[in-house]
Order: structure tokens, then sequence, then C-alpha cells
């Protein structure tokens, strides 16, 4: 960086890079159920749907505590319905907007956990649903699982409606691994699939498939410009605009960032694209322990912790794998922001 | 050619003179340090007034964020206040996403920063 000094002496400045050193985050204790009650609701017709949230949310309501749905767009109509004039007493969110990218959705949650701080509240979380692509529905797997880790010391309520006619059984399988109860056919019960202590399901943690042959590979060291450059080109020729373009490069850079902070080996970029998305996967040896890594919003004025925040609040996908060999981000933006068919 | 510049200047206003620090380029990891030694060695000085003009820098990140975040807790601690002037999209977008913009008054432009 060269420095000029306008009205003041002149002072020698030299570019230096953050000192490495490996990510210290650990995995949190086990979470302590007991406040937190967590189901996952298996159901077969929409009338059971209808009846069974409409239920749930009305009991909340009769008690005065707040409320708050995250659905597909479909099933808010439903819930409406079935709760007429009650419906004003609840907050709804479409799901397939809050949480395109399921990531979202924790910190969303915590806001109106954090809103509504000493009292029970009761959120009604619906993530998965048979249209969505492995890719997401792994995700949306992973926030299941974390709901235990993230809210094991708050005073909730969450149901989460699985359409157990539609969805596939290994997805239905890890929802008896995410959620410590289930309610099926009316009755509620304890989840024999939920592991204690916490576990992520290892269907969210397999390999991820390689990139596609004629995919573009970039080594780096120290260059993020160059990162940053080679990101903007292949996002602009892929036809991303430019306002998601510059914030695919901020994902990438602050990944890369990363391995020079954490490393003291090359990263690698890979970029493909087809016509639904852009790719970014960024490689490197630092090891990310903290399953909750970017899905806590920073105190403002917190010294780190930023990085992976803005890598996920970016992108509309983020798949991440980390072990002893390295980490490797997967960071997705789809070229024209769909509407999820739900 | 450098990847970031920073020029400083005590700028003489109708009311009291301000220090002006003006970016350009890109401010990321490889750089903030530089960026450190330099806001520190104003914020030492004590100025009333410090503006960051944001509006030469193309990219931003965390690191630069919190290089200025920590000028920002010094200039608090003096009594001093530090702002921000003209950022483009990427870097606005960037401050709102981290609710920096919440903590450190962000101006569209210098004018508007030292007005009033």
């Amino acid at each position: 960086m060269r420095l000029n000094r306008v009205s003041l002496g002149n002072a020698s400045h030299h570019g230096r890079i953050s000192r490495a050193g490996v990510a210290d985050s650990s995995v949190p204790a086990a979470p302590v159920t007991g406040a937190l009650r967590h189901v996952g609701f298996f159901y077969r017709t929409m009338d059971e749907y209808a009846r069974t949230v409409a239920a749930f949310l009305r009991a909340g309501i009769a008690v005065g505590e707040p409320a708050f749905a995250a659905v597909p767009p479909g099933k808010l109509g439903v819930i409406m319905d079935a709760l007429g004039s009650d419906a004003r007493h609840i907050g709804f969110a479409d799901m397939t907007l809050l949480g395109r990218n399921p990531a979202w959705i924790i910190p969303r949650v915590r806001e109106f956990t954090g809103r509504h701080a000493g009292r029970r509240v009761r959120y009604l979380d619906e993530p998965i649903w048979a249209s969505r692509n492995a890719a997401e529905l792994r995700e949306a797997t992973r926030h299941e699982a974390l709901i235990n880790l993230a809210f094991a010391a708050a005073d909730a309520e969450i149901l989460c409606p699985y359409d157990a006619a539609e969805l596939d059984p290994a997805i239905l399988a890890d929802a008896r691994r995410t959620h410590p109860a289930l309610l099926t056919e009316g009755r509620l019960g304890v989840s024999p699939g939920y592991a204690v202590p916490f576990r992520i399901p290892s269907s969210c943690s397999l390999p991820l498939s390689p990139p596609p042959r004629g995919a573009m590979f970039h080594p780096y060291r120290s260059n993020l410009s160059e990162v940053r450059a080679l990101v903007l080109e292949h996002a602009r020729a892929a036809g991303l605009p430019e306002a998601r373009a510059n914030d695919l490069v901020l994902a990438v850079s602050e990944v890369a960032a990363n391995t020079l902070r954490h490393t003291q080996s090359d990263g690698t970029l890979t970029i493909w694209h087809d016509r639904a998305e852009i790719v970014c996967e960024v490689r490197d040896k630092g090891i990310i322990t903290d399953p909750l890594a970017g899905r806590r919003r920073p105190p403002q004025d917190a010294n780190g912790g930023h990085g992976l925040w803005l890598v996920h609040q970016v992108c509309d996908l983020v798949e991440l794998r980390s072990d002893t060999s390295g980490t490797t981000v997967r960071m997705h933006m789809a070229i024209r922001p769909r509407i999820l068919p739900a | 050619m450098d990847l970031l510049t920073a020029s400083v200047a005590t700028v003489e206003s109708d009311g009291e003179p301000y220090t002006l620090v003006k970016l350009v380029g890109e401010a990321d990891v490889t750089n903030c340090a530089s960026l450190r030694d330099v806001l520190e060695a104003e914020v030492a000085k004590l100025p009333r007034t410090l503006v960051i003009d944001l509006s030469g820098l193309r990219f931003m990140d965390s690191s630069a964020l919190h290089v200025i975040l920590r000028a920002n807790r010094s200039m608090d601690r003096e009594g001093g206040v530090l702002s921000l002037a003209g950022p483009r999209e990427p870097v606005a977008k960037m401050l709102r996403l981290t609710a920096a913009d919440q903590l450190i008054p962000v101006y569209a432009s210098v004018s508007e920063a030292t007005a009033g």
C-alpha cells in the first residue's frame, strides 16, 4: 500500500500479511434439552397439516406466546384459512425467500426470540419440501440439526412439518435424526433416531461431487486482487447481474482471506457455471470446526466472525466441508434468483 | 501498482479543522495492517473529526472493516467522531450486512460528512 501524506510528514508503511495460525473455534458442548421443544411433524394430507399447524399456533395465542411461521408460499394461505381471525397474532414469512439459503434461518429466528427475550415463543419452521434440489435439502437438513444447538437454551416450541407422502424416505429418516420429538399420525413421541450428544446427520457431510470438467482452476497465495478479478470476470460472463457478481466477489475474497490468515500454504479457486448458476469453490488447508460458523450475527463491534457471516449472507447456498485435511467452501449463486415451486 | 493508497489531509473548514483520510483501490487482509498504522497515527493526534473517504475504494473486506471499527473505538474513547463518506454500493452493502453502518455514521459524500 502506498501512503500519500498531504499535510503531514512522511512515514514508511509496508504491507503485511496477518500472522498465520489455525482456526481456533471449537465444537460447543452438547445441548441440554429442556426449555427447547423441537418437534418433527410428519403429515400425509393438507387437512391434517392445516388442523395440526393451526392447533400448534393457537395453543401459543391462548397463552399470549409470540408466534412466527416461516413456510413455503403455498402453505401461507392454508394456515391463514385455518386460523381465521387468529392469524393476525402470528408473524408470517415466505420460506422460499427467508430460507433460500437455509443458513439465513437461524439468525432470523434469533432476531425473533431476541425481540421477545424472557418469554416462551413458538416458531413454525418449514424449510424442507419435495421440489428442493439435493444440495438445498442437505443444507436444510443441516439447519434442522443446528436448531438443536443454536436454540439449546431457548425457551421455545418449534414445529417442523414434513410431507411424509411426498418426501424421499431418506429425508424423512434424517428428520427423525434431527428432531428430539416426532408428531406422527396425531401422536407425539420421542424420536428414537435422535442422537445425544448433538450430531449432524452423515448425509449432510457426504463428499461434494467433483467440479465438472472444464471448470477454471486457479491456485493463489496472497494475490487476492487477482482472485477477485477472476470471479468478477466469470460472474459477468455467466450473466450474473452486477450487484450479485459483486456479492460473489466479496464471498470468495472473504474465504480466500481465511487461507492467508489461517494457513501457510496455497489455496485453490475453482469456478464453473451452467445456465442455472455459477459456483465458486475455495479449498485450503484451514480447519473450521464450529458447526454454527457464519450463522451467528457478529456483534457490530466484533473483531472477527464477519467473514463467514458475509459469505452466507450474500450467497444463495453455501456448502462447507472441513476435516483434518482441510476445508472446502462451495458458494452457489443462481444466475436469476428463481422462485422455488413449493 | 499499489492495491491501496491512503492520502491524509488536515482540512480547514468553516468550523473546526478535520482530518480526512482518502482511500483508493482495494482494502483487504493483505494491506489492512498498513491501513491500521495510518489510522492509528491519525487517531493518536486526537482530532475531533476524522472522515474516511471511501469513494475511491473498489473493494473492502472484513479485515479492513475491523481496522476501521478499531479506529472508531479509539475515536469514541477520546471523544472524537469517526465517519465514513461516499462508499460505492458493494462497500455500502458490506457495511449494512455487518451492521457497521449502525455504529459508524455513513454519509454520501465528504461534504455531507462535515456539514454542520
